[in-house]
């Protein structure tokens, strides 16, 4: 699973995920993607769940591109713990993903075998998410109005 | 190639509750500069636009803004677009003239069937989609293709390979990859995530061994 060598501080704040995206918005890699529509916290099981879904049904050829990193440490306290005594342990890593960013890119398969296999990614995500193509490629428009 | 004609309006308000009133009515914000002149904000109707850009030459059409009082030769040469929907929010014109040399992004298309790559189970892999050319803006070609039946696993075809027509210089590195031929990926991307388990991550300041510990322990009690 994806998570970082080295960290600065083993445990941060929570944040807010207001907004949107702001970069890596676009399919910059591949021909086809998997856009987010909500806000969430993907963890890494999630990003390694959906990555072996989408590579296991395209079974030969294709290359995947991952394009979030669970670089957040998640703490949780241990079960049946009293309140206090400080912050719980570091128990996962998460990517912070906002709507419009491209999670996952997918190139050298056909429309519709990457279609179904990105349909079985989304599944394991825990957020709204769609199949989208690289504009001006595969008969779209680069000017979508 | 000849100039599509836009109709633009000029003195849009600036700021982003008009704007959002003028997307509203279906036309796309835009700015016009280029060529030593006063950036001129306009506004272009969108799907007029969309019929501009989507012809046989992309979003590399030579077009002429018609404003009314002035007539602008211009190249588009940025899209903002929304995050979400993918639509096209606002537009940067290059003043350009017919004889000067542009720099612009076209795109390659691959040709052919690389028959002994798919036979070895292996896949062609493009790295560069578009290519940044030097041209005149009437010689602009809609695009470059490369074939690659020819290749085999782990040749690779670079900027240095593709045949440019007359008057067109690549002005990327010629030892960029545009395809690699490669074997199966998946399976290796699969054998990778199935390696032991991973350890957990330093704290920048500590030794390994420490963090390694301390990451049962609460520590801020």
């Amino acid at each position: 699973m994806l998570m970082p060598r080295k960290v600065k501080h083993r445990k941060q704040n929570r944040g807010r995920m207001s907004g949107m995206a702001k970069g890596g918005t676009e399919v910059s890699f591949g021909d086809f993607g998997i856009q987010a529509l909500e806000p969430a916290w993907l963890t890494a099981r999630q990003i390694e769940a959906a990555r072996i879904a989408m590579t296991r049904h395209v079974k030969r050829g294709g290359k995947v591109w991952i394009r979030v990193f669970p670089d957040k440490p998640v703490t949780e306290k241990p079960a049946e713990t009293r309140m206090g005594s400080g912050k719980g342990n570091p128990e996962h890593w998460v990517a912070v993903v906002k709507p419009g960013r491209v999670i996952f890119e997918l190139a050298g398969v056909d429309e519709p075998l990457a279609r179904a296999a990105m349909e079985r990614a989304i599944q394991k995500l825990p957020m709204r998410a769609r199949f989208v193509i690289r504009p001006g490629t595969h008969g779209t428009s680069e000017i979508q109005l | 190639m000849s100039e599509i004609t836009l109709l633009a309006e000029v003195g849009r308000t600036t700021g982003s509750r008009s704007t959002r009133r003028l997307r509203r009515e279906g036309k796309i914000p835009a700015v016009v500069y280029g060529h030593g002149t006063d950036p001129l904000s306009i506004a272009v109707d969108g799907p007029a636009l969309r019929v501009a850009l989507t012809g046989e030459s992309g979003t590399n059409q030579l077009l002429e803004i018609d404003t009314g009082s002035n007539k602008f030769l211009v190249l588009a040469r940025s899209f903002q677009r929304h995050p979400v929907r993918g639509t096209v929010q606002h537009i940067d014109f290059q003043i350009t003239s017919r004889d000067e040399l542009v720099t612009v992004e076209v795109p390659i298309i691959i040709i052919g069937d690389a028959v002994e790559v798919r036979h070895g189970d292996g896949t062609v892999d493009q790295q560069l989609f578009n290519v940044s050319i030097k041209a005149r803006p009437g010689s602009i070609p809609t695009s470059l293709e490369i074939d690659i039946s020819a290749m085999a696993i782990g040749d690779v075809l670079r900027v240095g390979d593709l045949t440019l027509p007359d008057g067109v210089v690549a002005d990327s590195d010629p030892e960029s990859a545009i395809a690699i031929a490669v074997g199966a990926r998946t399976q290796v991307l699969e054998q990778e995530s199935e390696e032991g388990a991973v350890s957990e991550p330093v704290v920048d300041g500590e030794a390994p061994q420490a963090a390694a510990d301390g990451a049962g322990e609460s520590s801020d009690s």
